[in-house]
């Protein structure tokens, strides 16, 4: 319970400093400097799934590629930092560096192969 | 009688003095974090009973053997569907989920069928229609797909990973 409560604090944080705004700030450089930022900012953003669509729209917009909105969307409901110590404290420190580190390299290998895949098939 | 653990008290101190530093420094916002803490709190209430029953289920009705049997060493195949469907089917926050498994994991379910069941928790079947509208369809079915691979992927390596160190 503690460890629960920690974690809602501390998300609230997040929720509060990182808003959609900030997140956008970030993106809008080269390509994989974007995936990698996607990526990164996914796993550090935290709130429900449907945030993080809502803020790839508005990215769209401002023309972020496809790779950098992808890993986004897609760190934010496989990867959380914040949630590191919870998991690590639970499963071990070891469980949950492999997990987290497997999870991080998924993340960008899944989105460039969907999309050439997507190439492939079109 | 076994003792109850209270895992993570350094962790609630150290967010607390956080709090209290914050709330010194910027009020408004602390006030408005508090806040998002309560509503959060408030909306995972029926997640958290929903986990408490379903681990009293599994408590009651798998007994550590069955666990083993369909969870752990010698699962297979069937060991790595469960977990794939229990992900996409879980809802709520990863946190939210972790008692639940830990306590799986102490009668017998293997770390990488955890790591699969953590991963196709990104498979979330209430976003789909969102996703279709900014990605395309297309797109949409061919990540999923690829979501639940690298679920399996991930969970075979990590049994390697887990068992070379043993």
């Amino acid at each position: 319970m503690p460890m629960m409560l920690a974690i809602i604090l501390l998300v609230s944080i997040f929720q509060t400093y990182i808003t959609p705004e900030t997140i956008s700030k970030f993106f809008g450089y080269s390509g994989f400097y974007d995936v990698l930022t996607g990526t990164f900012v996914g796993a550090i953003a935290s709130g429900h799934g449907s945030i993080s669509f809502i803020i790839a729209d508005g990215l769209k917009e401002q023309e972020v590629s496809l790779y950098a909105l992808s890993t986004f969307t897609l760190a934010w409901v496989t990867l959380s930092f914040i949630s590191l110590p919870a998991e690590a404290s639970v499963f071990g420190i070891r469980f949950t560096t492999y997990r987290n580190i497997l999870s991080f390299l998924s993340t960008i290998l899944i989105v460039y192969l969907t999309i050439f895949t997507i190439g492939i098939l079109s | 009688m076994k003792k109850i653990e209270f895992k993570g008290v350094k962790f609630f101190f150290i967010i607390f003095i956080a709090y209290s530093v914050l709330l010194i420094f910027d009020n408004s916002n602390t006030l408005i974090s508090l806040f998002k803490a309560y509503h959060i709190f408030g909306t995972l209430i029926p997640i958290f009973i929903f986990i408490i029953i379903l681990t009293a289920f599994i408590n009651y009705f798998l007994k550590p053997k069955q666990i083993l049997k369909h969870f752990g060493e010698d699962s297979g195949k069937k060991g790595i569907f469960y977990s794939i469907i229990g992900g996409i089917l879980s809802h709520g926050p990863m946190y939210a989920w972790y008692g639940m498994l830990k306590d799986m994991r102490e009668h017998g379910l293997k770390d990488g069928l955890i790591a699969t069941f953590l991963y196709s928790r990104a498979v979330k079947l209430p976003l789909l229609p969102m996703m279709i509208a900014i990605f395309g369809i297309e797109y949409t079915i061919i990540l999923n797909i690829y979501i639940i691979i690298f679920s399996v992927i991930q969970g075979k390596i990590i049994d390697k990973f887990i068992k070379v160190d043993k």
